[in-house]
């Protein structure tokens, strides 16, 4: 439960990785939706009040629609995302991973009607909750799951150096440390880089600058860059 | 291998791949409006650049490349299948198609369930209907006397210049309302079949009873003949549709008690992609239904024959339509 990272296999035979979103940011991006919808509902009154009485059907029609399908359609059309969910960094996902289908959508915004019982989205909660995955009654009769967007950050790749070789063959593990070290080293200050460094004294026989500079080095070996 | 050999001999591959997700991987139609100005990785090529990608992917991870070169493939990857595996766009045809013969076809597949929801409809408000011949004063034990006053108002014989059936407001606003309420009705009528099938089973009670014991007391205080010139056209849709909904979610509750030989959550899946086709069905025979109601069965001064013929018109075509359609399709699919 406390892990909410799945995995899922493609035909193709790789993981897809699929961050599961939780209570609270779905919640908020509700929250979002819900404004903007009462925003649209009330723009809406105002302009159809000035026909009158007729104003009253487009008025109920417009709030059907609204109130049924505003996510279904931002679901399906924006790739997973309504506004609020955008805003959020949310996206709805099948279970498999493929974008979301019309009648997924319809079905899980279906289903808040029982998501929403007794009050507030209590089964909802306590649903999701319970879920390794975070999903509500409404995602799990349809089949689809809410994640988070993938971060923006861009991994960096480490600063091209002399290459230098390791006085012991490393193992593999060993190897990902050394140059994921290198690839985010330079995003830490000096002193840090130093304090890690360090912890590798027996591998370069060195302790501060020095040590930075030969792991960097080993680090470009590795990657290959034997110039 | 070492890494950046491995990202030297691949780069370009990636980049065209990336260059066709960002240029064609958004919207089908958009790709098929431009494709004469593009002149990159071609179409049809893409499923086997993709296929490569994931083997790339694999390997990477297998050789424990960084972050650098899984992570961009990994995200190269996503996109890739969320194109591939996107559902196909909806097509009007096919929309057309299911409205005459999947949904007939749907419905009867379920006919279990659609029984069981008619007659949970039905009996009450035949029993309420009769209950309230015998025994006027019932109808007040339902409705306090305010609102039977109103509905004998809306059904007034006396006053033949009324529309039927409504309090105030017009055509349009009537037609609006009721696809707001009787469309809203039906779903939350599907949806709670999700409480292990409690929602329907009550709702549909429920509304038999309140329909049977308006209908009986209009009958029973001499309004009756304006009352079913009223209703009898649209309930063709109206009911029929409640139930519907109804035995989807009987379905539904159905599946999440007795799953059968598959896991619970399949059997939920599976009720779930039934329960929204037939909500899809329910929304077109209610809008229908609204239709009807809002411009037709208001009409006061229509003499009742016209009405009555109209009305078993429009019955036997429901009937029809739910019994007959799809039968001749040959390449009738189990599922549409």
């Amino acid at each position: 439960m406390l892990d909410t990272y799945r995995e899922v296999v493609t035909p193709e035979g790789v993981a897809l990785h699929l961050p599961a979103a939780g209570p609270v940011p779905r919640a908020l991006a509700w929250a979002i939706d819900l404004a903007i919808r009462i925003a649209v509902l009330v723009v809406a009154s105002m302009v159809l009040a000035l026909l009158g009485t007729a104003g009253f059907g487009p008025y109920a029609v417009l709030m059907f629609v609204v109130f049924w399908f505003y996510p279904v359609l931002f679901e399906v059309l924006d790739r997973g995302r309504t506004p609020g969910k955008r805003a959020l960094g949310l996206r709805v996902i099948a279970a498999n991973g493929a974008p979301v289908g019309w009648l997924a959508a319809f079905t899980r915004n279906l289903l808040r009607t029982v998501d929403m019982l007794p009050f507030g989205y209590a089964t909802g909660l306590v649903a999701s909750l319970t879920d390794p995955w975070g999903r509500r009654l409404g995602d799990m009769v349809a089949g689809t799951l809410v994640v988070h967007d993938a971060r923006p950050h861009e991994p960096q790749a480490a600063p091209v150096g002399a290459a230098l070789a390791p006085a012991v063959p490393l193992r593999p593990h060993e190897q990902a440390a050394l140059v994921a070290f290198a690839e985010r080293g330079p995003q830490l200050t000096q002193e840090r880089q130093v304090e890690l460094a360090d912890i590798a004294e027996p591998l370069v026989q060195a302790r501060g600058p020095l040590a930075v500079a030969r792991l960097y080095g080993i680090a470009n070996w590795l990657l290959g860059r034997r110039g | 291998m070492r890494q950046e050999i491995f990202v030297r001999r691949h780069q370009a591959e990636w980049v065209a791949l990336e260059q066709w997700l960002d240029a064609r991987g958004d919207s089908a139609r958009k790709a098929r409006a431009h494709r004469r100005d593009w002149h990159g990785l071609a179409d049809h090529e893409m499923p086997a650049r993709y296929r490569r990608l994931c083997q790339q992917l694999a390997l990477a991870r297998r050789r424990g490349y960084s972050a650098v070169v899984t992570e961009r493939l990994q995200q190269l990857m996503q996109r890739g299948h969320s194109v591939l595996y996107r559902t196909p766009a909806p097509r009007w045809r096919r929309a057309v198609e299911f409205v005459l013969a999947g949904f007939p076809r749907l419905v009867r597949a379920e006919k279990g369930v659609m029984l069981a929801a008619m007659l949970l409809f039905v009996l009450p408000l035949v029993a309420m209907y009769t209950a309230i011949q015998i025994q006027p004063d019932l109808s007040s034990a339902l409705y306090d006397p305010v609102q039977l006053a109103g509905f004998e108002d809306m059904y007034d014989p006396n006053d033949p210049q009324r529309a039927l059936g409504r309090d105030n407001g017009t055509d349009v606003a009537m037609f609006g309302f009721y696809i707001w309420n009787n469309i809203s009705i039906g779903f939350k009528v599907f949806a709670s079949g999700m409480l292990v099938g409690l929602g329907p089973i009550l709702a549909l009670a429920n509304e038999g009873i309140r329909a049977g014991a308006v209908a009986g007391h209009l009958q029973a205080v001499g309004h009756g003949d304006p009352f079913w010139r009223f209703v009898c056209g649209h309930a063709a849709f109206e009911l029929t549709a409640i139930v519907i909904a109804g035995g989807a979610g009987l379905r539904l509750g159905l599946n999440l008690i007795a799953p059968g030989q598959r896991r619970r959550i399949d059997a939920l899946v599976e009720g779930g992609r039934r329960g929204a086709l037939l909500s899809v069905g329910v929304l077109v025979m209610l809008l229908v239904a609204a239709f009807i109601e809002a411009f037709w069965s208001s009409i006061g001064w229509m003499p009742a024959t016209v009405k009555y013929s109209v009305a078993a018109v429009l019955w036997s075509a429901v009937f029809v339509w739910l019994l007959a359609g799809g039968r001749n399709r040959r390449h009738a699919e189990s599922s549409p």
